[in-house]
């Protein structure tokens, strides 16, 4: 019961956030604050969703099932790597393709050549 | 062109549409596919005879194994008439570009620190793919992928050249002819000894195993042929595409 | 299978498939193609040909993609078409 209410609270917390995350996405104005957006929520919701699902997973504890947890939370530990890092990569790529100031009036992201 | 082109898609779109009526349900036991007397010894007797869970990977690699055979040679053909194509020396423009993004690539310490982290597990992963294809999703093709994919990331993440020095393009090549040597040379060992080709049974007298075993241990070494030659292609696909052939510089 | 998953999962696919032909940046339709290839992904698991789907996750989404942008780094980044 405690279990299914955290995997709920879990599941909500993270859907929710991804939903910011598109918002964001869809309405922000340039590149860079689109991209802080997508990576913090994005991130954060993935890993949210996942210890739901091993959660999930606790409700008969067996060797199998803990085998499914270690592998979930291998998958976090990924994504928390991986996230933040492509975040920054992108970052990156966009401020050394055009060195100018992030804010802008236009829609951003139509010529990176 | 563009318009006749649409109303050719849509009238075959709608014609396998109408075909799609007389399919038998998803996963229906009554269905002709799973009433043939293939399918249904495919599906009893897999386990019994080769002793390995998963039914797909017994089926590619040891029912079907020489169809595999042939789609292994040609992942081979395909890198090497690439590299073919492709393979030329340096010019000018190549070298200026080089010069122009040395600046760009040095900068990006998070990137190249991460990427360091991450390519020996996934590495291991890829490794893990590759054995555990008779019991889970997976198998020498994806392992292979995914081995092939983590020195892109390297020659992405660093430099071309840095995933070069791991892997030169005289041994991505060496590997995977490597690769169907392994595959064919135990279909031979089995012809040797006095079996059909690649009926890896014959082979529990070299393995010290009972036959049924030898089979999955046969399986397991195709696995990894097909993987050596997945990888090295991969990779080498990778670096004359994106380098124009000349092996310096790229993405 | 539950058909209604199928049926979002499809129309996704649809969408992404018209718009990988219709985007004259050459960049833009590798990245929708790549989602296409995901969502591809996701109709194999769904219908439980897993080691399918571990297949298209790999070449489909992860290496043809790596390709195909190695290749346009190299030549043009728009469409004639």
């Amino acid at each position: 019961m405690i279990l299914n209410i955290a995997c709920l609270a879990l599941l909500t917390i993270g859907v929710v956030i991804f939903f910011g995350a598109v918002i964001g996405v869809l309405r922000f104005p340039d590149f860079y604050s689109r991209m802080h957006a997508a990576g913090i929520s994005d991130t954060m919701s993935t890993i949210s969703l996942l210890t739901a699902f091993a959660l999930f997973q606790l409700h008969d504890l067996s060797w199998p099932n803990l085998l499914v947890v270690g592998k979930i939370f291998f998958i976090v530990a990924f994504i928390s790597l991986t996230g933040p890092t492509s975040t920054h990569a992108l970052m990156h790529a966009g401020y050394q393709r055009r060195n100018r100031p992030p804010v802008r009036k236009q829609e951003p992201d139509e010529d990176m050549t | 062109m563009k318009t006749l082109g649409a109303i050719a898609v849509i009238i075959t779109g709608a014609l396998l549409l109408y075909a799609s009526e007389d399919f038998p349900a998803w996963g229906d036991p009554h269905s002709p596919a799973s009433q043939y007397r293939v399918s249904q010894h495919y599906i009893l007797k897999t386990f019994e005879e080769t002793s390995v869970p998963n039914m797909v990977t017994a089926i590619l690699a040891d029912y079907r194994g020489y169809d595999t055979l042939f789609e292994t040679v040609v992942i081979f053909t395909a890198g090497i008439a690439i590299i073919a194509i492709l393979r030329g020396p340096i010019d000018k423009r190549v070298r200026l570009r080089l010069a122009s993004e040395k600046k760009l690539r040095e900068s990006n310490l998070i990137l190249a620190q991460t990427c360091r982290l991450l390519v020996p597990i996934i590495q291991l992963f890829a490794l893990y793919v590759i054995a555990h294809g008779h019991h889970s999703p997976g198998g020498g093709f994806q392992g292979g992928v995914i081995f092939g994919g983590s020195l892109i990331l390297l020659a992405i993440s660093f430099q071309l050249q840095t995933a070069l020095d791991r892997v030169s393009e005289k041994k991505a090549i060496l590997l995977a002819g490597v690769g169907v040597l392994i595959y064919s040379g135990i279909g031979l060992v089995c012809l040797l000894l006095g079996g059909n080709f690649l009926d890896y049974s014959i082979l529990h007298n070299l393995l010290q195993v009972d036959p049924i075993t030898a089979r999955s241990h046969g399986i397991l070494g195709v696995e990894i042929g097909v993987a050596f030659t997945v990888a090295s292609i991969m990779f080498a696909i990778y670096a004359n595409l994106s380098s124009r052939g000349r092996m310096k510089g790229g993405l | 299978m539950i058909w209604q998953f199928d049926i979002i999962i499809l129309g996704f696919l649809l969408i992404a498939a018209i718009l990988a032909l219709r985007e004259t940046d050459l960049l833009s339709a590798t990245m929708i193609f790549g989602v296409y290839s995901f969502l591809m992904c996701l109709l194999w698991a769904e219908m439980a040909a897993v080691d399918v789907a571990f297949t298209e996750a790999a070449v489909g989404a992860g290496a043809s993609t790596v390709f195909l942008i190695s290749t346009i780094y190299n030549t043009k980044r728009k469409s004639s078409d």
